[in-house]
């Protein structure tokens, strides 16, 4: 039996039997398990309202020798999401960031960037502000996984993009320069012309943000205006990036398109 | 190969996608059935059927009932000026048995839920407003869970009765009664602390 306090935030969790739950936990000692907190609907007194996702927590936690689950002893809320206001905008952002980190994370492998990226956002994510925390998450997460392109140069051709729009694609990796994107004809990356293309445009100043967002914490950015138009090229980028890689749609991706900001 | 007859292995098989039965207790389930005599048996078969034949949702509140309108739709003594609103069906039998509540009810059957695809136009939330606008509902109560996703349900209609000339009311949460507030978890008080009322 090894005991464990350690920094986490709680993903999911799911009732099992009469008053148990299992709950899935990114810690930041040990990476994403799983765990079952015993008839945790019965005692307030371990777990209080800090099961619900999303929620920052020091917790308390047992592993056990052959055991796949480790057993939760107690959590102690650092922050949690109903300390702010929430409405369907913020659940959604909120969510995103669950989905995406319960899809990709590996079980038991540390990921402290990750792990920090998780907190910088849920801490910027309020009702009156979703688009920034969204589009960071999106874009660090990516590459932190190691699916983010070069952004500065055309996969194919390597011309600099830097000051022009350039142009992507849900089926292919990378970023283009307008002669090699998808449906440009002969020479572009899928070597067809025109209609059947699905390519979308980054505008410059998308692009530019993106350099931005890899240079500057969550915190700085949370002052400059967020419409839900600013960036969602970008983000749309992000998005269809990580859901090649999946080789799914993401759930709450769709609850942020109908938001009307992805 | 399965090691059970055709006919176990199907009852098995549908007990296992009951919520919180896993394959031992199917297995446990289907020999005691079994077991059973041929009359039990029937009884549990037609219960099953039966629940299914005759059950359906109020055609004003959602409630799941076996007459329409439902037993506190039609009832005579039951106030008409307050809907409490709550997630899911049972729900219901929980506030009734506070016998603190004498009013209508309506069900959403689930809350907004980005993660599991729920959005507003899946809510059954369109009836609700109807129910007001026909007149005579003075207060909506919006007795969702108090999580993320409750919480921007109830957001989410306050905001779609918003314009409604009526009172719109969010259920208090806060320390368990016969608790210790030593072991409340610091939501949980602030909530109870903004909840407070004059004694
Ligand atoms: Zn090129
Ligand atoms: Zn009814």
């Amino acid at each position: 039996m090894i005991q464990h306090h350690a920094e986490a935030v709680v993903l999911r969790s799911w009732p099992i039997h009469e008053a148990d739950q299992i709950i899935s936990l990114f810690t930041r000692d040990m990476g994403k398990i799983k765990g079952v907190a015993k008839s945790a609907a019965k005692s307030r007194r371990r777990f209080g309202g800090a099961l619900e996702p999303t929620t920052y927590v020091r917790a308390r936690y047992t592993e056990r020798p052959k055991q796949e689950l480790v057993r939760l002893d107690s959590f102690e809320i650092i922050r949690s999401p109903l300390s702010a206001p929430v409405d369907y905008g913020r659940a959604a952002a909120l969510a995103f960031f669950v989905e995406i980190l319960e899809e990709t994370l590996p079980d038991h492998d540390p990921q402290d960037d990750i792990f920090r990226l998780l907190i910088a956002v849920l801490e910027q994510t309020r009702v009156d502000s979703i688009w920034m925390p969204v589009t960071y998450f999106a874009l660090w997460i990516t590459r932190l996984l190691g699916w983010l392109p070069d952004l500065s140069r055309c996969s194919v051709c390597g011309e600099r993009l830097a000051g022009s729009s350039s142009y992507f694609d849900a089926a292919f990796d990378g970023l283009f320069c307008e002669r090699h994107s998808p449906g440009a004809g002969h020479g572009s990356v899928d070597g067809a012309a025109g209609a059947l293309s699905r390519r979308a445009v980054l505008s410059a100043d998308s692009l530019a943000l993106a350099v931005r967002i890899f240079r500057t914490p969550a915190s700085a950015l949370v002052s400059e205006a967020w419409p839900r138009s600013r960036a969602a090229d970008l983000r749309r980028f992000a998005v269809q990036s990580l859901e090649r890689h999946l080789e799914r749609r993401l759930t709450t991706a769709v609850a942020l398109l109908r938001l009307g900001g992805a | 190969m399965s090691q059970f007859a055709e006919p176990m292995d199907r009852l098995i098989e549908a007990l296992r996608k009951l919520p919180g039965i896993g394959a031992k207790t199917a297995q446990r389930l289907a020999f005691y059935i079994l077991r059973s005599s041929a009359a039990e048996a029937e009884e549990l078969a037609d219960a099953v059927r039966q629940l299914k034949a005759r059950l359906r949702l109020c055609s004003s509140c959602n409630n799941i009932t076996d007459i329409d309108p439902c037993v506190y739709c039609s009832s005579a003594t039951r106030s008409r000026r307050s809907i409490c609103v709550v997630e899911e069906p049972g729900n219901i039998a929980v506030i009734e048995k506070t016998r603190s509540y004498n009013g209508l009810y309506h069900v959403l059957h689930g809350a907004l839920s980005p993660l599991n695809g729920v959005g507003p136009e899946d809510l059954r939330a369109g009836s609700l407003v109807g129910r007001v606008q026909r007149g005579g509902v003075e207060e909506v109560i919006l007795a969702t869970n108090p999580t993320v996703e409750g919480e921007a349900t109830a957001v989410y209609l306050a905001g779609l009765l918003h314009s409604l000339p009526i009172r719109v009311t969010r259920i208090a949460t806060g320390v368990p009664a016969g608790s210790d507030i030593e072991y409340a978890d610091e939501v949980t008080l602030a909530r109870a602390m903004e909840g407070r009322r004059d004694i």
